[in-house]
């Protein structure tokens, strides 16, 4: 095959930020190409600057042996079908798709051919003369196409003209848009950024990233082979694990070893391991490699998407307290008074004033009567900066007392010096009617211990993914619970015709040929 | 949503009242004889033949009528291209042509107007520079130049802002779409912009031509003793009295313009279709 584009080095800044960050891609003739990136990755840039509607900063773009940079797009020997179709209201069907052979001052009879038989190829015969108005998204797509081919391009781009249609309108169109190039034997070169229309489509995908080219390859090298842990993330869901090539054929993760196909590594050099979620298997328990949890099932049509814990990650248990909640009744001013204990965090004592003491015991008082909310007037207590058991006492201007505890403590706080992780949170009180009327326990939960996870060395947050308790919110009485919060483990998502039971233990299964090894990618 | 239909109703009576009562007294005007009183009324054709019989009428509405092509015709031709420009602009720049040309309207239109009189008067501005330069005086003033250069001075805005508009809402994708398949950018020009804002041109043109017709104090202040029918029908109403006469011509008058929109709005639609 012939190379038809050669883009050298190309550069593209807007407004200081660089969009392209020198892209060297060959292309060559009757491919179907798809740039494949999240949207702000620079594929419609650079699909625009080959198409002339904008100049690129630095680099060359080289067409059939010409240098056409600076050539203005209307010179150039390719033709465009717009995001929006880009249809012109003021003519109708066959004007639409005869514009450019018009331009180029063809016979009518001619033109009248070719639109004729353009409007075959795209299904769209006998509408010559209606308006751009009078069809629906698919149509005006087919006929945006028409009017591009009907000129006979070297290649046509593509710039994700099937965005606005409806998915199952996109998925016929896929195919046609495949039949079509086929048929026309032209190259195609397809913005998207959706990796399953890639996939579908492509002869060779182009994975970008930030300005950058992250791999091309033919799909299949793409979703088997991704070279790094950005496509394989991008292209399909994944398993992707931080892993040490111990040698050649051996790969270890989760202080394991395990055998697989790839070699060429240095020597305990650090590694991302794919495993792809349908080649991994559902087995009983000790009968795989790994056994684990399984944490959720999701059904998804043909398969099953099944997410298997297998190690726990870091995790710290705080001591719940459920009370019930009973205001102190003052019969002669006619008052209700409430608040509960609290559990204080010893750093936060010196900044600690009577607002928040209010705020943290819930501290409330009412009239009997009326129910409207009266102030605390006063507020009575001697905490020490030491860890202990401390009274405070509210008290309405009438005199309505109630007396609670402040429990001083120090934050439970685990650290996991391998994974280089910290984790903490605080023993706390709760009603039992707020545990019942809450909307989201576990994020009700995570607020009340305050539970925080961050990384060792740069500080981040780290998210606090599950929550775990050993009472049944249905059945709850007062008194003493564990809740115990963790931060992601080690999951496996599996998709599989089996199915499974949530919180029932597994084991999972997979063959040396289903790891893949990638180098890690270098920031 | 249906009690605030109520909130229309003071509008309704408000324009009853002040539109389309006097609008009906101008027929009963134009269709009765002077000298009626509240009970009788003498219904006559006789102000419409007095009319169409005397030729300075009819001039004098031709005259109004021409005046009112010529310029609109310059407005469309001074507009066009300044409209061009502007929507060509970046959105930065193009604010600040647009307040220069909204900025004379926050003036009085009578006000500026009074102000060309100072300019092109035989000792004014104008001829002042020429004279200074030792260029003989240029009668300028109460001739029909003056009075098409009031016009155009006063309405060019209404043409500019009418077509920046339709520009402005131009789809830019559609001029990449036309450079893409072939046309240089005078055919993307003549295929593509121009035709899709021929409905701003036809709305500029309404703006344009409607007040240019029945313009009176321009032609009264600038054009001294010209006539064209606004003033005709200010004289009848205000000088000489006569209503019936006046609101005969204002009747005329209302109906060719009725008439000239209705074909411009044709022009537009069969301009859209072709």
């Amino acid at each position: 095959m012939k190379k038809l584009i050669q883009f050298k080095n190309i550069v593209k800044n807007f407004d200081d930020t660089l969009v392209l960050k020198g892209i060297n891609l060959d292309i060559y003739e009757n491919e179907f190409v798809t740039l494949l990136g999240p949207s702000g990755c620079g594929k419609t840039t650079l699909l625009r600057i080959l198409g002339g509607f904008l100049e690129q900063d630095e680099g060359s773009i080289v067409f059939d042996n010409e240098e056409i940079s600076k050539l203005p797009s209307y010179k150039r020997e390719l033709n465009t079908v717009f995001q929006k179709y880009a249809l012109f209201p003021h003519m109708n069907i066959y004007d639409n798709v005869a514009f450019g052979l018009k331009i180029k001052k063809m016979s009518d009879d001619v033109i009248r051919q070719k639109v004729t038989r353009m409007l075959k190829l795209v299904s769209l015969e006998g509408y010559e003369e209606r308006n751009v108005d009078q069809l629906s998204g698919g149509q005006q797509q087919r006929i945006a196409i028409a009017r591009a081919l009907v000129n006979e391009p070297k290649v046509l781009l593509l710039d994700e003209p099937l965005g606005a249609l409806d998915l199952k309108l996109r998925k016929e169109m896929q195919l046609e848009l495949k039949k079509i190039q086929q048929e026309v034997g032209i190259t195609f070169i397809y913005v998207t950024h959706d990796q399953e229309e890639a996939l579908t489509m492509s002869d060779k995908i182009v994975v970008m990233r930030d300005g950058e080219i992250q791999q091309v390859g033919s799909p299949t090298d793409i979703y088997n082979e991704p070279e790094n842990e950005y496509v394989a993330n991008f292209i399909g869901d994944s398993n992707i694990i931080d892993g040490i090539m111990k040698e050649d054929y051996l790969v270890a993760f989760d202080e394991h070893n395990y055998e697989c196909v790839d070699f060429g590594f240095k020597k305990n050099e650090d590694v991302d391991i794919v495993i792809r979620p349908e080649d991994i298997d559902i087995v009983k328990k000790g009968k795989g490699k790994l056994n684990g949890k399984v944490l959720s099932v999701l059904f998804k049509g043909v398969h099953n998407e099944i997410i298997v814990e297998t190690s726990r990650g870091s995790h710290v248990d705080v001591t719940l307290t459920v009370y019930e909640k009973k205001p102190i009744y003052n019969e002669e001013a006619g008052e209700y008074i409430s608040a509960n204990n609290f559990y204080l965090d010893i750093q936060d004592l010196e900044e600690l004033n009577d607002d928040d003491i209010i705020a943290r015991a819930d501290a409330q008082a009412w009239d009997a009567e009326s129910e409207d909310y009266l102030s605390i007037a006063n507020i009575e207590y001697d905490i020490k900066a030491e860890a202990g058991t401390y009274p405070v006492t509210f008290s309405t201007s009438k005199g309505t007392k109630i007396q609670v505890d402040i429990f001083v403590v120090k934050q439970k706080y685990v650290t996991d010096e391998k994974k280089r992780i910290g984790i903490a949170a605080f023993d706390f009180f709760t009603t039992l009617d707020e545990i019942q009327e809450s909307q989201a326990l576990d994020t009700d939960l995570r607020t009340w211990a305050d539970a925080v996870s961050w990384n060792l060395d740069t500080d981040e947050d780290i998210e606090v993914r599950n929550v775990d308790y050993d009472f049944d919110v249905d059945e709850l009485t007062p008194g003493k619970y564990i809740v115990s919060f963790s931060t992601i483990g080690r999951e496996f998502k599996i998709h599989t015709t089996r199915n499974a039971t949530v919180d029932t233990h597994v084991g999972i299964d997979f063959d040396p040929e289903d790891i893949h090894v990638m180098e890690k990618m270098g920031f | 949503m249906k009690s605030y239909k109520k909130l229309i109703q003071p509008y309704v009576i408000w324009i009853s009242i002040f539109l389309v009562v006097p609008m009906l007294l101008i027929l009963l005007y134009a269709f009765t004889s002077q000298g009626n009183d509240v009970m009788t009324f003498h219904f006559t054709f006789e102000n419409f033949i007095r009319f169409f019989q005397d030729n300075v009428f009819l001039g004098v509405l031709i005259d109004s009528f021409r005046i009112a092509l010529i310029t609109t015709v310059i407005c469309i031709l001074i507009g066009y291209p300044a409209a061009y420009l502007i929507s060509k602009m970046n959105v930065k720049h193009n604010g600040f042509f647009i307040l220069l040309i909204t900025l004379p309207m926050w003036i009085n239109m009578l006000v500026r107007t009074y102000a060309w009189i100072g300019i092109l008067n035989d000792n004014g501005v104008i001829n002042n520079i020429l004279s200074f330069f030792g260029v003989g005086k240029v009668h300028m003033i109460h001739t029909e130049f003056a009075v098409i250069l009031g016009m155009v001075y006063n309405f060019l805005p209404f043409m500019i802002l009418q077509i920046h508009s339709s520009l402005a809402k131009l789809d830019k994708s559609l001029l990449e779409a036309s450079s893409d398949l072939g046309a240089t950018p005078f055919e993307t020009f003549k295929k593509v912009i121009f035709p899709l804002s021929l409905p701003g041109v036809i709305s500029g043109i309404t703006l344009v031509f409607l007040p240019a017709v029945s313009s009176f104090f321009i032609p009264k202040l600038l054009g001294g003793g010209q006539l064209l029918i606004g003033n005709l029908i200010e004289n009848y109403f205000v000088s000489t009295g006569d209503w019936n006469f006046g609101s005969a011509i204002s009747l005329i008058m209302a109906l060719l313009i009725m008439v000239s929109m209705y074909l411009t709005k044709r022009l537009d639609k069969n301009g859209g279709d072709s």
